[in-house]
């Protein structure tokens, strides 16, 4: 059988992004729906996108990726052409468990794509490139 | 998180939506199960079942009625029968330990989704469900099962599979729609407003204009420039809507409605011809904001667009408005008058005080108004004049909105028990510099009534009670000896970036703040001090009461375990050494007011030290009276003219 659950989250996005559009800001039908699809992640995801943590990093060539300021200050990357993220429960919950989607970040860059809160950062292509392959920082 | 934001709210449904599914599923339970009788509930039958992250999804058949009447074995897949798409969540699966065949019940609120390219429906919000048990052969088959634990086929999707947002149809629509503009006014972003585009269309200067086109084509997009004179909360009068679309509400649980914002922030806006307007934004969940607000937009800049009538109102039916705008009145600066060219601008030295004023609101939750907040503020804005008390105290009009800096001495909350508790008036009792430094005629200190219309956030609220706080009373109105403070009037508990006080005394209090003693001219609901002589007792009135030596809870009660003992519920202990508090009425002799018997009700205490009293069952009369207080801080209760009686309750000074 095919995944249903990418389907019925996209086209919930959707509906948000329409519903912002038209409204300029949602109701609560879909928060509940994001809770229900999303569960543990939706409210950290609102929250995120209520702070502005969302920054769409673009390049002159047209190469995007997204900057979230995670709770705890530290900046997590996620790319745009497909669903990853730098943060830790991207690497434990969605690839070791297969429990969730998405993380909160790239939920909160989808929330924000369709509410049009990112806020935009042009940087060089020497940046992008920075950005996308960035170092893990040890922390002493 | 953010208070008001999206993340708040969402936090606020759910923990009501845990609390409705819980006391819905021990419903359940205890009622007889009817069969589908109810309407709104989907009736399913399972085919086949796997797991998509944490999400139990289950292909389904829909049934048409309860197979309550047929056996297990009589129910036959029909393949004309809809086939839906049925998620549970998480806790849900739990709950019901579904497995293929099983018959569930799901009750609304469940939601449909149809999918674009798929032609299966999809049900989600299905927290309401319960699992049918099917006649004699259940019981054995749930045995049976319950033994082989049930392997479900999980679905890993892939990473690669993005979520698209952008529909071709929408991309058409976009480029129709390129001069919209829609900006939500957020205190913590600073530039958005830079990043959005402001409309293509003129912006107009004149609110008239604004409102006379209402309906013409393109006054969607046409854009009033204001300034905003004054920002405050009103309540608001709507209730709470409900927000499930489609299908049912639960008509079987009570969905509590606590906390529905219930105030409205709104602004006082004028334009370039002296109109003024007053606009009724969003819902505030919080008041906190309304003293943040009110610095960084009063007198700036904003534009409105898209605005909808509420309201024309005039001068007769809406004074507390006209009380605002002729504070406000004349104009500091010309105004532009109708019908000239808009180069020239006239003199505004005899134009007449506004008649009347729209109330306006955003469409349909739409909130066209952007604050430039970046301006400078306008020269038509007329920041508050601040006066101190003495010179209010003697302004002689009637309905007058002014302004003053008070330190708050005391407060008294009214005592009706059929008024709820916000509802109530607070009276505050307060004094500046103007008044403690005078001797003759002007009261010390003068009541400052609230009345339940005007919003108070929750920070002054705190700020009241803690301890003595200099308060800015933004817009009171002030009328037959009274000072209220009603709707649009704002307490903020720092003075605003501006505001005009000429020749006002607002220096700082120095010294200790003295009452107005009692005399013959004191009244009702006011406070005094008093100095006197005790010449009696009023020993009926003799109370005393333990309270806990921790949090002070007056109202202890006995140990349910042991009655010997005193147990505090908030602090959930037992009261060891339980603190005696005493309350006792005396009468004194005043030589200020010689004539009146003047009854006390004493409670502090140094009071009882200097009465000499320890305990009120083992105190004498005789060694009370002639006692002397020289200087005792007093609220009236009464003064009733005919026996010539004062009833005074001691009070302590914030």
């Amino acid at each position: 059988m095919d995944s249903t659950l990418p389907a019925v989250a996209e086209e919930l996005l959707k509906e948000i992004k329409k519903a912002f559009q038209e409204t300029s800001h949602g109701t609560n039908t879909f928060s509940f729906r994001l809770k229900f699809i999303f569960g543990p992640s939706a409210v950290p995801a609102l929250d995120l996108v209520d702070q502005r943590s969302v920054t769409r990093v673009v390049s002159p060539s047209g190469r995007t990726a997204y900057q979230v300021l995670g709770s705890s200050g530290k900046l997590y990357t996620c790319y745009s052409s497909c669903h990853f993220c730098t943060c830790p429960a991207f690497g434990f919950t969605v690839l070791q468990k297969s429990e969730s989607l998405l993380c909160k970040h790239i939920l909160a860059v989808y929330i924000s794509q369709a509410m049009g809160a990112c806020q935009e950062l042009t940087v060089s292509e020497e940046q992008l490139t920075s950005i996308l392959l960035a170092e893990e920082e040890d922390e002493g | 998180l953010c208070r008001g934001g999206l993340a708040e709210r969402l936090c606020r449904l759910q923990n009501r939506e845990r609390s409705a599914i819980s006391f819905w599923r021990h419903q359940c339970i205890s009622d007889a199960k009817t069969a589908s009788d109810k309407s709104g509930v989907l009736i399913v039958k399972i085919l086949e079942m796997f797991e998509e992250c944490t999400i139990q999804v289950a292909i389904c058949q829909q049934l048409e009625q309860s197979p309550a009447m047929l056996s297990s074995e009589d129910v036959v897949i029909n393949a004309g029968e809809p086939i839906l798409k049925v998620l549970f969540a998480r806790e849900t699966a739990a709950h019901l330990k579904s497995r293929p065949q099983d018959v569930i019940h799901i009750y609304p609120p469940w939601q449909k989704l149809l999918l674009r390219n798929a032609d299966v429906p999809v049900i989600m919000h299905t927290y309401f469900s319960q699992k049918v048990l099917l006649s004699e052969h259940s019981e054995t088959r749930e045995k049976t099962y319950g033994l082989t634990k049930m392997l479900i086929r999980k679905n890993i999707t892939s990473l690669a599979q993005t979520f698209s947002l952008d529909d071709l149809d929408d991309e058409l629509l976009q480029e129709s729609s390129d001069n919209q503009v829609a900006c939500a006014p957020q205190i913590h972003n600073n530039c958005d407003s830079k990043q959005h585009p402001l409309a293509r269309s003129a912006v107009n200067d004149s609110l008239l204009e604004m409102v006379e086109s209402q309906g013409a084509v393109g006054w969607r997009e046409a854009q009033v420039r204001v300034i905003i004179q004054r920002v405050y909360c009103l309540p608001a009068r709507e209730g709470y809507r409900s927000h499930v679309q489609g299908n049912k509400p639960l008509s079987a649980i009570p969905i509590i409605n606590s906390d529905p914002p219930n105030v409205r922030l709104c602004l006082l806006v004028q334009d370039a011809y002296g109109m003024f307007s007053e606009v009724q934004l969003q819902s505030l969940t919080f008041t906190d904001d309304i003293e943040q607000y009110c610095r960084r937009w009063e007198g700036k800049f904003c534009c409105l667009a898209g605005m909808k009538i509420l309201q024309r109102t005039t001068r007769g039916r809406a004074l507390g408005l006209f009380s605002l705008i002729d504070s406000l009145w004349p104009p500091v600066v010309p105004v532009k008058v109708a019908g000239q060219s808009q180069a020239s601008e006239m003199m505004t030295t005899n134009l007449p005080p506004p008649s009347f004023c729209y109330i306006l609101t955003a469409q349909s939750g739409e909130i066209h108004v952007e604050v430039d907040e970046e301006e400078q503020i306008s020269n038509l804005y007329q920041p508050p004049a601040v006066h101190g008390l003495k010179e209010i105290l003697q302004i002689n009009g009637c309905n007058e909105r002014c302004s003053f800096w008070a330190q708050v001495l005391y407060l008294r909350l009214q005592t009706k028990h059929s008024v709820p508790i916000n509802q109530r008036e607070i009276l505050l009792f307060v004094t500046d510099s103007t008044l403690q430094n005078v001797v003759h005629m002007i009261p010390k200190v003068v009541a400052v009534s609230v009345a339940a219309s005007c919003v108070l956030s929750t920070e002054i609220t705190e700020a009241l009670s803690v301890a003595s706080r200099l308060i800015f009373f933004k817009d009171v109105l002030w009328g037959n000896g009274r000072i209220i403070c009603v709707e649009r009037t704002v307490l903020l508990l720092q003075k605003p970036l501006l505001y005009s006080a000429a020749g006002a005394d607002l220096s700082e209090l120095t010294g200790p703040v003295r009452l107005d003693e009692l005399d013959s001219t004191t009244q009702a609901n006011s406070v005094c001090a008093v100095k006197g002589t005790v010449v009696g007792v009023n020993e009926s009135t003799a109370f005393s009461w333990p309270t806990c030596d921790r949090c002070g809870n007056g109202k202890l009660e006995l140990c349910p375990q042991d009655r010997g003992l005193l147990y505090c519920n908030q602090c959930s202990e037992v009261v060891i050494s339980p603190v005696l508090k005493m309350q006792l009425e005396v009468f004194l002799s005043c030589p200020s007011r010689s004539q009146s018997t003047v009854k006390v009700k004493v409670w502090h205490e140094i009071s009882f030290g200097i009465l000499s009293i320890v305990r009120l069952d083992i105190y004498e009369v005789q060694s009370v009276l002639g006692k002397v207080f020289l200087l005792l801080n007093c609220y009236v209760h009464s003064v009733t003219s005919f026996f010539y009686c004062v009833a005074l309750e001691e009070i302590v000074l914030l």
